[in-house]
């Protein structure tokens, strides 16, 4: 009974430590942030929606980065992991492919969109190429860890056949992964739409250069309706995502 | 092929011995030979080696100590295109892929002698899906070639399964706890397909089995298996007389 308690009996102690340590029990600056909330809400109500032209163009340009990346990242990250499955390739050329994917995967998006910004100047193309990056890190580890669990009997079954790897990776990882590629897929697009918002922050364009100036300038009434925008955008790619999963994943299991 | 310079020989194992861990035989001092066209039913209680010594002979386990030979050839010293000619193998849960259509796993059999691109595209030469479609007819369920594997029952799945194997054109096929899930009379009924198949083709059928009814109407000889070791002088269901295959019956 009493080895059960440890562990609940530790944690609570770590999280009461870190939360004091985090400022979590200074009363007094927490009820000067929560008035200050009260005034930046009552700052930024009604939204001004006279500035859709200038935020529509600028989200249109962070869908479509968001878009491109997402995809060019989807086309790389599908080798990659493929090389990282173990049960084709050797350990070693496994490790590689893995080390790759979490070396690109350690830098975090903001970080990669400052690099392209570097090498390719402001603009949309290093958002881009920022995205695509990320998405090869996360989507390569992903896939990789989902082929690894492919049922051993049909490729044994289908191995027996005759096929050779790439045959086996055709007739058999990818379709036995196709629910759970889409589905990851879906999810990196969507959150690559969240992630990239924030890109033209550092010059990467698209709505964080937008709303960058509008932060700046304490212009929040200007701010609110850009955060509606992403709202409605990311509204919209649940559903979208709701539909193509509804329309497009198969049934199996 | 001749063993010992007499009887035609499909399948021979000699003195073969396996172990997961040292000296925890499952498989001990196996010797069998199996002549080519016959059916060969397998049959022992749970845990007696059965699956292990079908996936020896199909060459997807080496044995610790012994050999195996497939016409003559050893079946694990063979590049997998060499050794999907001879031996086509079934596993319990029949490894078909569930999101392909039951058409589409049953040109997988044809693998082993396609390397174009095309392929990998999913176009597959007309005379291979040709006989597809013909190896799904001969098993009954040519109407549900478009299904999706995962659309289709047991049964159908069982023969789908077949049809691939029939397409790959082994001298040798072995089969996993073959139609065990299904109930007996359509279990009776996918076997009598099946022999009907492999004598067309002239095919030498080894399964795993453990109902000793399907095993007597298959099987021209039934081996049992206990701990690891052949029975000698096997007689009808003795082999099953423990609690856990009776549960199972």
């Amino acid at each position: 009974m009493r080895s059960k308690l440890v562990v609940p009996v530790t944690s609570a102690f770590f999280l009461l430590a870190a939360l004091a340590h985090l400022g979590f029990f200074d009363w007094q600056r927490l009820a000067r942030g929560f008035r200050n909330l009260g005034i930046l809400g009552s700052e930024m109500i009604p939204p001004d929606m006279g500035i859709l032209p200038t935020a529509g163009a600028a989200l249109w340009e962070t869908v479509e980065m968001s878009f491109a990346g997402t995809l060019l990242g989807f086309l790389a990250a599908l080798p990659l992991s493929i090389f990282g499955t173990r049960r084709l390739f050797s350990s070693w050329v496994a490790h590689i492919a893995r080390f790759v994917a979490a070396g690109i995967r350690t830098i975090p998006v903001l970080l990669w969109a400052i690099a392209f910004v570097i090498l390719f100047g402001l603009g949309p193309l290093a958002g881009t190429f920022g995205i695509a990056a990320y998405t090869v890190g996360y989507l390569a580890k992903i896939y990789a860890d989902l082929f690894e669990g492919t049922d051993p009997e049909i490729l044994e079954a289908v191995g027996s056949t005759g096929a050779s790897r790439l045959q086996l990776v055709r007739f058999v990882f990818l379709p036995e992964g196709a629910n759970a590629i889409l589905t990851q897929l879906l999810f990196m697009l969507e959150y690559n739409i969240r992630a990239s918002s924030i890109l033209g922050f550092v010059g990467a364009g698209g709505l964080g250069f937008v709303m960058q100036v509008y932060l700046q300038t304490l212009e929040y009434r200007r701010l609110a309706s850009v955060l509606l925008l992403i709202l409605v955008v990311v509204l919209a790619m649940d559903g979208l995502s709701a539909w193509v999963r509804k329309r497009f994943l198969l049934s199996a299991q | 092929m001749k063993a010992n310079g007499k009887e035609p020989v499909a399948v021979q194992a000699d003195q073969v011995w396996f172990s997961y861990r040292n000296h925890d035989w499952v498989l001990k001092n196996i010797s069998l030979s199996i002549p080519p066209g016959k059916h060969t039913v397998i049959m022992g209680p749970s845990g007696s080696g059965k699956t292990t010594l079908l996936r020896i002979l199909a060459g997807i386990t080496e044995p610790g100590k012994g050999h195996v030979a497939v016409f003559g050839q050893s079946t694990y010293e063979l590049e997998p295109r060499e050794l999907s000619s001879l031996v086509g193998y079934i596993p319990q849960q029949l490894g078909l892929v569930r999101n392909l259509t039951a058409l589409e796993n049953v040109l997988m059999g044809s693998l082993g002698r396609l390397f174009d691109a095309k392929t990998l595209l999913g176009l597959f030469p007309r005379a291979e899906s040709e006989r597809a479609r013909e190896a799904l007819d001969m098993m009954g369920i040519a109407h549900k070639a478009a299904e999706p594997v995962f659309c289709l029952s047991g049964g159908e799945r069982q023969r789908v399964a077949i049809a691939r194997t029939l397409l790959q054109h082994p001298r040798v096929v072995l089969a996993d706890e073959f139609a065990s899930d299904l109930d007996l009379a359509l279990a009776s009924e996918i076997l009598a397909r099946i022999r009907r198949a492999a004598e067309r083709e002239n095919i030498t059928f080894i399964m795993n089995m453990h109902r000793i009814g399907l095993a007597r109407q298959f099987g021209d000889e039934v081996l049992a298996l206990r701990d690891g070791e052949i029975v000698p002088g096997f007689i009808g269901n003795e082999i099953l007389e423990t609690p856990q295959a009776e549960a199972r019956q």
